[in-house]
């Protein structure tokens, strides 16, 4: 069994590290999107969390807000990876304009269909 | 206004002393025996007065007929003819069942012979004992051969009237079947028993060494009973015809008082000629609370109000007056199953309806208004409406719950930050493409 003062700064420093690589290597429009992905993920653990504890009752409320913030994170995802500069080869033919119209579209269907559901 | 309304009741009810009707015609036919047909003067009288119209026959006459073209020719029919065999072709037991079904009154006297008529009493419920066996009872002491029995009348009956003096009885007594449809209305003294009039006590012996096996006796056999149809027509069956005969009329039954046969005929033929305990439903209706008008459907959870309407037939003044008596009366709101039951009590202060209020079960479906009142002695009244329950429109429900709100929120602040978030994207572009003109410029 290692010694456990040896082993415990050593987690909280490889965070440390991993925060401060992301901090220093990502582009500034890539946080932004980890921003709002970080937004939608509580906003979909608040509502999975207010169903599971309280009330599923209008069941469709809870599908479509929940759905909302699951299909926006996915597309939002997408988005990130298409416009990461290191994907670069991966996405040839996409340029970082044609994949935030993607974007827009994708997220305004959804939307569309989110409201529907709503009520 | 007042007087006129006062002065056609007068004379309604002057009218009504005059014709006291029956709630289904007035023709009587009397199926008697030419030698008998003196015995009863006092009976017919008693319904000539009520207004009754008699014909008689004979029972192997064949005119006039009972049904003519199919159609029943009179409303009520007394067999006093208890002893014959042989019936004319129209008299019949499967004749007088279909009589019956066509809703005319029978008022039927058995004897301890074996007649058609036995065999017609067994298809409602009423067990003979062996022919030849008459009632016998040697209590109370009296004169009187054993077989002709004072029965004293039911202390609380609805079809014969209260403090009615004891019953001469000479005839055969019946076991009741479990029909419901039965109708007991003079039951034989506890200490009677059937037995061959001969016989005497030996009788009583002979069943007590069997244990009393076999033995017709005691208090549950009846000597008159009803029988109320479906269709309401009614049948009486008497145990013994003399009941009705003018010797039982006039008989004394303790020195001075007059026995109570008189009276008994008098309150049988009233029941079952349907003058007393005649009930009609007039009319039902149902609508919404706060509202008047009937629907053909309602929706699931909506207040429904169901009222009903009933009269009592009054043979002194032959009129259907409001009646508001029925204490135990039951709506059901049935699919397949009563989904809902519930009282339906008289109205105050509005003779003669009855009306509920409930709230429609929360299940969509064909509903039946249901009210079924089966009282032995009374009319039956029954009524079925149906209506169909359905579930909300798509706008009957409500749109916007608190509950959800949460989900709401989610829902409209991820398309809000959606548009901040493409906002500051495009804008965030529009300054990096800057930049990146600036950078090559430079």
């Amino acid at each position: 069994m290692p010694p456990k003062p040896a082993t415990a700064p050593a987690p909280s420093s490889a965070v440390q590290s991993l925060w401060k690589a992301y901090n220093d290597q990502t582009p500034d429009r890539l946080k932004f999107i980890d921003a709002f992905l970080v937004f939608l993920m509580l906003s979909g653990i608040v509502q999975f969390a207010y169903c599971v504890l309280v009330t599923t009752f209008p069941y469709n409320a809870f599908l479509s807000g929940f759905g909302s913030t699951v299909g926006q994170f996915v597309l939002t995802a997408s988005l990130r990876s298409q416009v990461n500069p290191q994907n670069k080869n991966e996405f040839k033919d996409v340029s970082p304009e044609r994949a935030f119209a993607d974007f827009a579209i994708g997220s305004i269907v959804l939307h569309f269909f989110v409201f529907n559901f709503l009520g | 206004m007042l007087s006129l309304y006062t002065f056609l009741l007068f004379f309604l009810s002057l009218s009504g002393l005059l014709h006291a009707k029956s709630s289904d015609g007035d023709s009587v036919l009397i199926l008697v025996e030419e030698s008998h047909k003196k015995d009863f003067s006092l009976f017919y009288e008693d319904l000539k007065e009520h207004g009754y119209n008699l014909t008689f026959r004979a029972p192997k006459d064949e005119k006039p007929s009972v049904v003519d073209f199919d159609v029943p020719a009179f409303s009520h029919i007394v067999i006093l003819a208890s002893e014959s065999k042989n019936f004319a072709k129209d008299i019949t037991p499967q004749s007088l069942v279909e009589l019956l079904s066509g809703g005319t009154n029978l008022l039927v006297g058995l004897s301890a012979k074996q007649t058609p008529l036995t065999s017609l009493a067994s298809e409602f419920s009423l067990i003979l004992p062996p022919p030849a066996t008459p009632l016998i009872s040697f209590f109370p002491e009296r004169k009187d051969p054993p077989s002709v029995i004072p029965i004293n009348a039911p202390a609380s009956s609805l079809i014969i009237s209260p403090n009615t003096s004891p019953i001469w009885f000479s005839g055969v007594p019946f076991a009741l079947g479990n029909n419901p449809l039965l109708v007991p209305i003079l039951n034989a003294p506890a200490e009677s028993f059937a037995a061959d009039s001969e016989g005497g006590p030996d009788v009583l012996v002979d069943a007590t060494e069997r244990g009393g096996e076999g033995l017709w006796a005691g208090s549950q056999l009846s000597v008159v009973s009803g029988f109320q149809t479906t269709n309401g027509a009614r049948v009486t069956w008497l145990g013994g015809v003399d009941m009705l005969s003018d010797k039982f009329f006039k008989k004394d039954v303790s020195k001075g008082v007059k026995s109570g046969n008189a009276r008994f005929a008098r309150d049988i033929a009233a029941w079952t000629f349907q003058e007393s305990l005649v009930l009609r439903l007039d009319s039902t209706t149902h609508h919404l609370v706060n509202s008047t008008i009937p629907q053909e459907q309602y929706t699931t959870n909506d207040n429904l109000v169901f009222t009903a309407h009933i009269s009592r037939f009054h043979p002194r003044t032959a009129t259907w007056e409001p009646y508001s008596g029925i204490k135990d009366m039951q709506l059901e709101f049935t699919m397949l199953d009563p989904h809902i039951r519930t009282a339906l009590p008289a109205v105050a202060g509005s003779p003669g309806t009855y009306s509920t209020t409930f709230r429609a079960p929360d299940r969509h479906g064909v509903f039946k208004f249901v009210v079924d009142y089966k009282r032995q002695g009374w009319t039956h009244l029954q009524s079925s409406t149906t209506v169909a329950l359905v579930p909300p429109r798509h706008d009957g429900y409500p749109r916007f719950l608190s509950a959800a709100w949460p989900y709401y929120a989610g829902a409209i602040s991820t398309s809000v930050a959606f548009f901040i978030f493409s906002a500051a994207w495009l804008a965030g572009e529009s300054r990096e493409g800057k930049k990146a003109k600036g950078g090559k410029a430079q």
